[in-house]
């Protein structure tokens, strides 16, 4: 599903005409199989958010090919990469990142309404996976009415409306109390499981990194094999 | 995304920030307002000149004044009949004499001009009552011409002061008496011919004017002329010859078909070509002054869309990073600073066309209080008028300057980097 071959990306750091380059991707190759759960780990700094940041098109890697779905995508321009993430990615992120004016229903429908997908349809999705996520008497509260592990269940249910193929996950449970990021662990083993999705975690949680199939380390911007999650 | 869900979202944010919204609104509404009252005083105030100057003329009325090699004479006449879109040629020879004219006990003067009724009709004399005369000896009168036939207490009357009624029957199918008196020498015989009126000529359009003449068959141009003039003085030419055009788009291009044959020539559209052109500078003047308003409200605009996409940064970056194309999110500002842009100027148009309404019967109201003891009685101009050409044009610069000053705006929303957008705190 994903083919990642030698990924290099060098950050240039400070003031302009003084800039230090600092090497954050050192030649990352990895490759992730359909309806697999692979976590990457790594201290912060090691250069996981860049690698999610390159997988998932919101930067270009200095060198090296990134390949979803038998497609190149390295080096895809602004508009084409906006289109391919809509049909084949679903976002995961650390802060929920949900649109604060938008009820929970709404931003769950909104990448249906990208896809310009009729409002009967979106309905009968968004009401759907409300229920999947356990949220159905939720459906017309806003963000701020929603409690972390709730509001992280709406940014779920919105990473699935569009039927991705994979998904990507930034530290699905870092502002999560044990409790709340138990239910999330178990609700991605679940939707993995039913639906043969594919999960990318970037966590630097070892707990979480091991609900994967496969565990990845990134190290000073190389990856090595962190062996075998609980998954297996 | 369909239209109906960016309308939506549009009208999602400008809720949430109603006061920015309005104060904007507001001032995108007094810039456009300002455009098109201002502008609408050039456009006012020459329709009022327009119609001052046309008032009373007739506007495919070309006057010929001469030709370079002498009087236009009745041969020429022939051929400005023959000239292409020529509608009538009316020749009018204003008789040399002292006419008196007779009905019955009464008696009145005026003028006696000799015409060419067919032609004359052709031109669009207008009747009050009455038919064009047929036979030579049928005439038609001037308005007021009966009024002007008064009996000897009635002339009294007017010596002492008073106004007299005249005559208050119909003239029509009335023997009217022409005597005709030459100016010279004082006690030379006078002449008289009888004619019946089958016409009265319909009323001046200016209040002032009194309309007192008598039009007969140019037939007798040779005999009256020979009445008045020794043999060797007869009088041949014309005291008034005019072409009239079919059509008011004709008579450019029959006064240089005239000028180019040598004759001098006169035509209202001679006139009105360069007050045109003189309004069209000053409308185009009004509107450039007014358009400077538009742009001090754009920075409004502008403001308030900047505003915008700070705030909204990390709805972009959530936005750009779940799918949507930088185009989509660039289309939902211009479309933002558009709507501010259309309700602005449908407003403004609103309040100009109450404003205007209001400007055309106050001002007047007013210069007819203050000039009311200078005997002014009648004030009647526009001041300002919106002509729809006036409204597309206000409506095309307030909204193309709204949607250029979201321009930028818009442009930097698309430029949003997702992953500093998603670092952004709540």
């Amino acid at each position: 599903m994903i083919e990642i071959q030698n990924l290099h990306h060098t950050f240039l750091i400070g003031k302009r005409g003084k800039e230090k380059p600092i090497p954050v991707l050192k030649g990352v190759t990895l490759s992730v199989e359909k309806g697999e759960i692979v976590s990457i780990v790594g201290k912060s700094g090691s250069g996981k958010s860049t690698l999610l940041h390159v997988l998932a098109g919101f930067m270009s890697p200095d060198s090296g090919s990134v390949r979803v779905a038998g497609k190149e995508t390295a080096n895809m321009n602004e508009t084409d990469h906006a289109a391919f993430r809509l049909d084949h990615f679903g976002f995961i992120f650390q802060n929920f990142q949900l649109m604060p004016g938008l009820t929970a229903f709404e931003n769950i429908e909104l990448p249906l309404k990208l896809k310009g997908i009729p409002s009967a349809k979106r309905y009968l999705k968004v009401t759907e996976l409300l229920k999947k996520v356990g949220l159905i008497d939720f459906a017309d509260h806003y963000p701020n009415e929603l409690s972390g592990g709730q509001q992280q269940r709406v940014s779920i249910a919105r990473a699935l409306v569009t039927d991705p193929p994979v998904i990507l996950a930034d530290e699905p449970t870092g502002s999560l109390d044990s409790e709340t990021e138990q239910d999330i662990l178990l609700l991605i083993q679940s939707l993995n499981q039913s639906l043969g999705l594919t999960f990318v975690i970037i966590t630097h949680d070892e707990e979480v990194a091991n609900i994967a199939h496969r565990k990845y380390r990134l190290h000073d911007g190389e990856l090595v094999t962190g062996g075998v999650g609980h998954a297996v | 995304m369909p239209f109906k869900d960016q309308v939506d979202y549009i009208r999602q944010h400008m809720k949430k920030n109603r006061m920015r919204v309005f104060m904007t609104v507001l001032a995108a509404t007094m810039g456009c307002a300002f455009l098109i009252v201002l502008a609408s005083v050039g456009f006012g105030l020459h329709k009022t000149i327009k119609e001052e100057m046309l008032s009373g003329q007739i506007i495919t009325k070309i006057e010929m004044w001469g030709k370079e090699e002498g009087p236009i004479t009745a041969d020429d006449v022939k051929d400005l009949k023959k000239i292409k879109d020529v509608k009538a040629v009316v020749t009018r020879t204003y008789v040399d004499g002292i006419p008196t004219f007779q009905l019955g006990d009464r008696e009145g003067s005026g003028q006696l001009l000799l015409t060419d009724a067919d032609q004359e009709a052709k031109a669009g004399l207008e009747l009050a009552e009455g038919t064009m005369p047929d036979k030579p000896n049928e005439v038609v009168v001037g308005y007021h011409f009966a009024k002007s036939l008064l009996t000897k207490e009635e002339l009294a009357k007017l010596e002492s002061g008073e106004q007299p009624e005249g005559y208050t029957g119909d003239v029509i199918g009335k023997t009217i008496q022409v005597d005709l008196k030459p100016y010279e020498p004082a006690d030379a015989p006078s002449k008289s011919w009888e004619f019946v009126v089958t016409g009265i000529i319909k009323e001046p359009a200016k209040d002032w004017m009194s309309d007192n003449r008598m039009l007969i068959s140019d037939s007798w141009k040779t005999e009256i002329s020979s009445f008045l003039y020794p043999a060797d003085e007869q009088q041949t030419d014309y005291s008034e010859v005019s072409v009239f055009a079919n059509d008011i788009e004709k008579v450019k291009p029959i006064s240089d078909h005239l000028k180019a044959d040598g004759y001098q020539v006169y035509s209202i559209t001679e006139e009105m070509e360069t007050m045109n052109l003189f309004f069209t500078v000053l409308k185009a003047g009004l509107l450039f002054v007014g358009t400077i308003a538009v742009l001090i409200a754009s920075i409004g605009i502008f403001n308030t869309m900047t505003m915008a996409v700070t705030e909204r940064t990390r709805e972009i970056g959530i936005m750009k990073a779940i799918g949507a194309k930088p185009k989509l999110i660039q289309k939902l500002f211009l479309m933002e600073s558009a709507w501010i842009g259309v309700l602005g100027t449908v407003l403004a148009i609103a309040i100009s066309y109450g404003l205007s309404s209001l400007v055309n019967w106050l001002i007047p109201e007013i210069v007819m209080g203050i000039l009311a003891e200078d005997g002014m009685e009648d004030f009647n101009v526009t001041i300002s008028l919106i002509p729809w050409q006036l409204v597309l044009i206000a409506s095309a610069i307030s909204i193309g300057v709204a949607m250029i000053s979201g321009w930028r705006p818009a442009r930097k929303a698309t430029k949003i980097d997702v992953i500093r957008a998603l670092r952004q705190e709540l």
